[in-house]
C-alpha cells in the first residue's frame, strides 16, 4: 500500500515546489467521497456486465503496486518528479 | 567460451574422445571454476523488480530527458484489467484496428498470455539510438 506521495515540480521560473502528500491521512479524509463513490462503481460495473468483486480486487491490486514507481521528466529548465512509496 | 572448454570441443571435434568423455570433462570443468568467474556480461542478479525507460533527447537544442520506473507488480495488476474489459468494447478496438491496418483480434488475448508476456520481460532490453533521441528499456 502506498504511503507517501512526493512531487517536485520546477519550472523555468521561480522556486522549485515540492509536495508530500501522505496517503493514509488523505484516504480517511477521503473516506466519506470515497463511499458514495462505491455504489457508484458497483453500478457502473453491473452496467458493463463487469464483476464487481473481480473489479474490486483488481483496483486493490494496482493500488498496492504502486510502490516503487517513479516518473522523471526533464525538458530544459523544466522538471516533474513525482515518486510513489 | 574459455580455453579448457574449448580444448575439450576441439578434441571432440577431431575425434580424439568420444562425447561421453566430453561431457565428464566438461562437468569437471564447470564443478571446479567459481561462480565468479562465469563471465563479465553476466551479471549475477536477482529476479529483477522494475522496468525502467530511458528517453534522453534534444528538442531545439534544449536536452530532455525521461526516466521512468514502473513495478513490475504494477505490470501485472494491470494486465489483470484486461480480463474486465466487456466483450463490446474489445469488438470496436479491433473494428478500430482493422480500420487501422493492424488486424489484431484482442478477444484472442488472454490474460495468462498477457502475464507469460509480463514474466518474461526481465531479459529484455530495448535500446534505439537515433542522432536526436535515445531511448533504453530494460529491467533492473
Amino acid at each position: 500500500m502506498p504511503q507517501l506521495v512526493t512531487a517536485r515540480i520546477r519550472r523555468s521560473s521561480g522556486h522549485p515546489l515540492r509536495i508530500w502528500v501522505p496517503v493514509l491521512p488523505v484516504v480517511v479524509v477521503l473516506s466519506p467521497l470515497l463511499l458514495l463513490a462505491v455504489p457508484v462503481a458497483v453500478v457502473a460495473c453491473r452496467r458493463y456486465r463487469i464483476s464487481a468483486v473481480r473489479a474490486f480486487g483488481t483496483a486493490l491490486r494496482i493500488i498496492c503496486a504502486l510502490p516503487g514507481t517513479r516518473f522523471d521528466l526533464e525538458q530544459g529548465h523544466t522538471a516533474v518528479l513525482v515518486t510513489v512509496r | 567460451m574459455n580455453d579448457q572448454r574449448k580444448d575439450i570441443l576441439d578434441l571432440l571435434a577431431e575425434g580424439k574422445i568420444t562425447a561421453a568423455e566430453a561431457e565428464r570433462l566438461l562437468s569437471a570443468l564447470e564443478a571446479d571454476q567459481p561462480p565468479a568467474a562465469v563471465g563479465p556480461d553476466i551479471r549475477p542478479k536477482g529476479r529483477p523488480k522494475y522496468l525502467r525507460v530511458l528517453v534522453d533527447t534534444v528538442d531545439n537544442g534544449e536536452p530532455g530527458r525521461v526516466n521512468v520506473r514502473v513495478p513490475l507488480q504494477l505490470l501485472r495488476a494491470g494486465v489483470r484489467l484486461a480480463a474486465l474489459v466487456p466483450p463490446q468494447a474489445l469488438g470496436r478496438a479491433n473494428t478500430e484496428l482493422s480500420r487501422s491496418g493492424v488486424p489484431l483480434d484482442l478477444t484472442q488475448l488472454k490474460p495468462e498470455q498477457l502475464e507469460a508476456l509480463v514474466e518474461h520481460l526481465d531479459e529484455v532490453t530495448v535500446e534505439v539510438d537515433s542522432p536526436d533521441a535515445k531511448v533504453r528499456v530494460f529491467c533492473e
